[in-house]
């Protein structure tokens, strides 16, 4: 009996080793072995050559370029990590949010739910940047007026008539900071809102009939089913979210290392890139831990 | 009882329609932001250039007109390279959602030694962007073996099937994440009806996350379609739409313009052209998979 098992269970691990084996050949060839070149070009002056890359090898000096001869690296790891780390409990909260608000039932529901995605498909790619550089370069016909138009004035007048306005310096700041964003935070929540949608329509109905019957109100329903049952994708979406801005190639970092490869210093954008990738691995890590200790999973 | 139930009723209704004024108001104000460029995109779509220096015209323009659509369409060779696009972007998509599905339940049910270390892999996977691994990337198709795969649709193709494509960690994560959602008596039962590992993996778990794979084919194409940076590392032409969007500023110089001048306020009628065009067929694609996926929404519903 005790051998059976024993060989059950070395025929499951097998079976898994099965699953992931077309994976693990192309992770090696596409993902490992460049990501070790890469690591090694970090240590050398590289250049260019017939069948490969040829170039001596430096040490640390490249590192050393990067974070205390460029002139701008510095700044622009801080302010990223620094937007990074305000934005993303935002754009989850945010998604979250709307996910259960567009899971509801009312009319025009697929028509707000086409509308909620839409920049889940388009904004990856080259046509946002492309139409709000146009709309920042026409100036008064498009940007400036929607801003005055939509987010400081009427925002600023709600928070006083609601009396909330003067309570201190940092929450106005903050309350401003937010509001000058909504674009940037509405424009990147789209596949969030997608993957809780997901998510919620995995929740059975009869957990909702069962809930009504026993009076729970829909604060405690969202609280004790809602909640824990989008819990495990809130950690898929919590490292969607910050990869999604931290690889951004738009943001100031990874513009920089762009320009660095263009140029081929391809050593110094290497050591860059790997400065900045310890930091969001380390924080990654960190922050995953901790969010798994609150995920509920059906299965152990 | 009986009056206390009627508060009830009565507080009920009235949250309930307080919540639907509020609902109204939060998705119609968000969807204002989120529709703000485009419509600018359309407006500018079909004006003509001259409107661009007329103070006068704010959205509609006063010389409708189709000819910047058809001139940016001539220069793109819109027909051929989207056909090309979508031979390119279909075909990766389904076989990379294959791969990272099966990649993804392997580590969402099985014990074995290292899958720590490789789940980490897929982490990595996730982290690190491709601009970091492209010239590397690039070197190992140029001197494939004997071959030269650059500009060969395999580049794409290769890499996809292996479930190392474009994102492919997250669509694993995805994957791994609702395999371990559903409930382990599944398996039990199609293990003792007899059942291999596989056989159970195709005819009883994949039919339960027919909405995660839905989710996960519609971020694939979306992601394959959008890319310009990997297909700008191993193609030198422009064969797909975002790289000849992406380009279109230098080929509308090189071709329409042809040296005469042309102000940036004017040649914003032409970019605005080339978005649209690009941007619709991943609608009309979008719309299409929107229908299913609230289907799979009602099914499921009814299945719990």
């Amino acid at each position: 009996m005790k051998h059976f098992k024993l060989g059950f269970e070395k025929r499951r691990s097998l079976y898994g080793y099965g699953f992931i084996s077309v994976w693990f050949i192309g992770a090696v060839i596409f993902f490992i072995i460049p990501l070790v070149q890469s690591f090694i070009y970090s240590f050398y002056d590289i250049k260019p050559d017939v069948g490969g890359m040829t170039g001596e090898f430096v040490g640390l000096e490249k590192y050393n370029y990067a974070l205390n001869e460029d002139a701008n690296y510095r700044s622009y790891l801080f302010s990223v990590l620094k937007e990074t780390f305000w934005k993303t409990p935002l754009i989850m909260i945010f998604s979250l949010f709307i996910a259960v608000v567009l899971n509801q039932k009312f009319r025009g529901r697929t028509f707000a739910r086409a509308i909620f995605f839409l920049p889940a498909i388009i904004a990856t790619g080259p046509v946002y940047s492309i139409i709000s550089g146009n709309m920042a370069s026409t100036g008064s016909s498009g940007s400036d007026s929607f801003s005055t138009m939509f987010s400081s004035d009427l925002f600023g007048k709600l928070m006083y008539f609601l009396g909330i306005y003067d309570i201190s310096e940092t929450v106005t700041k903050a309350v401003e900071a937010v509001e000058n964003d909504v674009f940037g935070i509405v424009w990147n929540a789209g596949i969030q809102i997608l993957m809780f949608m997901a998510a919620l329509q995995n929740i059975p109905s009869s957990s909702r009939e069962a809930a009504i019957i026993e009076g729970a109100t829909e604060w405690e329903y969202f609280w004790k089913i809602t909640f824990p049952s989008v819990s495990p994708m809130i950690l898929a979406c919590f490292i969607f979210t910050v990869i999604d801005s931290f690889t951004d190639p738009k943001n100031a970092v990874m513009i920089r290392i762009g320009t660095m490869q263009i140029d081929w210093k391809y050593g110094e954008a290497s050591a860059m890139a790997w400065i900045y990738f310890a930091i969001v691995l380390a924080s990654v890590g960190v922050i995953s831990l901790i969010i798994n200790k609150f995920i509920y999973y059906e299965v152990e | 009882m009986e009056r206390s139930s009627m508060t009830f009723w009565r507080r009920f209704r009235l949250n309930d329609i307080m919540w639907r004024i509020f609902r109204f108001f939060i998705l119609f104000g968000l969807s204002f932001i989120i529709l703000y460029p485009l419509i600018y995109m359309i407006s500018r779509a079909f004006s003509a250039p001259e409107d661009m220096n007329d103070p006068t015209v704010v959205w509609i323009p006063k010389h409708l007109t189709l000819s910047v659509i058809k001139e940016t369409m001539e220069v793109m060779d819109y027909w051929n390279t989207l056909f090309n696009t979508l031979i390119l972007n279909i075909g990766c998509c389904i076989v990379q959602v294959i791969s990272c599905a099966i990649t993804g339940y392997g580590f969402a049910r099985f014990r074995f030694k290292f899958r720590g270390v490789l789940f980490g892999i897929v982490i990595m996977m996730i982290l690190v962007p491709v601009q970091i691994i492209a010239i590397p990337q690039y070197m190992i198709f140029r001197y494939f073996g004997p071959f030269n795969l650059i500009n060969n649709p395999l580049c794409m193709y290769l890499p996809a099937a292996m479930g190392c494509g474009i994102k492919s960690g997250i669509m694993i994560f995805i994957f791994r994440q609702s395999f371990r959602g559903l409930p382990k008596e599944f398996e039990d039962a199609a293990y003792l009806d007899g059942c291999g590992p596989f056989r159970a993996f195709w005819s009883v778990l994949v039919p339960n996350v027919k909405s995660s794979i839905l989710t996960v084919f519609l971020f694939s194409v979306v992601w394959y379609w959008n890319d310009f940076y990997v297909s700008s590392t191993f193609f030198d032409k422009n064969q797909t739409i975002a790289l000849s969007l992406k380009n279109l500023n230098t080929l509308l110089s090189q071709t329409l313009f042809d040296g005469a001048n042309v102000s940036v306020r004017e040649q914003i009628v032409w970019l605005e052209a080339g978005c649209l065009l690009s941007v619709v067929p991943i609608l009309i694609m979008y719309i299409f998979l929107q229908k299913h996926f609230t289907e799979g929404i009602e099914r499921s519903g009814l299945a719990g």
